[in-house]
């Protein structure tokens, strides 16, 4: 191999480290840039607000079949004050608890633990709704979590006392 | 503040809204509050057209050809 060659593969000028740094900011500048940050930004600002359809769509699908039921769930005789019913709404794989307060108001949700899902219990002696898993507690009035672990509130059942019987009318989840 | 620099920030800002609408719409659909997530569903359409908007006009703006 000529000496002329041999310089040619062996550069021992800097040169080639120059390029070989222009590159670099090249393909930084590529990827990197102003622009393509705002682009990237726009991209996942519209799959964002996009991806809020299907919850719309499924909502409007769950608000057509899921129409307000009323079901008669007891008479008012058969009730006691302190006392407490358990009945299931709206279908019947979601229990729920009708209490006569001491108040002697009717209030009623579904008695699974938003904890752990364990039933939940009228205590009547303490006026309030026990899970005995975790000891869980629940406002009789509201259905607010007071003490223990459970976050989150009992859904409410909506009631109407009419003609001495008890019916369930509605169902809010999220309440207060 | 010029059109292309209010147009650039506008994007960041519905995309702040856009986060907080999710949020919003998916915490709705688990609370079976359907009325909360067609609201907020359409805060986050409306804030995706005008981020669509505010992205035609800055790109017009960028790619300009400097006289």
């Amino acid at each position: 191999m000529s000496d002329d060659k041999k310089k040619n593969n062996h550069q021992n000028d800097d040169q080639d480290m120059i390029k070989l740094i222009e590159n670099l900011n090249r393909k930084d500048d590529v990827n990197l840039n102003r622009r393509a940050f705002l682009k990237a930004s726009f991209g996942a600002t519209v799959a964002i607000g996009l991806a809020t359809t299907p919850f719309g769509v499924f909502s409007y699908m769950r608000d057509a079949d899921g129409k307000v039921k009323r079901v008669e769930i007891a008479d008012t005789k058969e009730l006691a004050i302190g006392e407490s019913k358990n009945f299931a709404y709206p279908t019947e794989d979601e229990p729920a608890l009708l209490v006569r307060t001491p108040d002697d108001q009717y209030v009623a949700y579904n008695n699974k633990c938003t904890h752990l899902q364990c039933p939940v219990f009228y205590e009547h002696k303490e006026n309030v709704l026990l899970c005995p898993c975790h000891k869980g507690y629940f406002d009789v009035n509201n259905g607010h979590p007071v003490a223990g672990p459970p976050q989150r509130e009992l859904p409410k059942i909506l009631l109407e006392v009419k003609n001495g019987k008890v019916y369930a009318v509605g169902r809010e989840v999220r309440h207060g | 503040m010029d059109k292309k620099r209010a147009a650039f920030l506008s994007i960041f800002l519905f995309l702040a809204v856009n986060i907080v609408c999710l949020t919003k719409v998916i915490e709705s659909y688990y609370g079976q509050e359907y009325g909360h997530v067609y609201t907020y569903m359409t805060v986050a359409l409306l804030s995706t057209l005008f981020a669509v908007a505010a992205f035609f006009i800055w790109r017009k703006e960028e790619y300009k050809k400097s006289k």
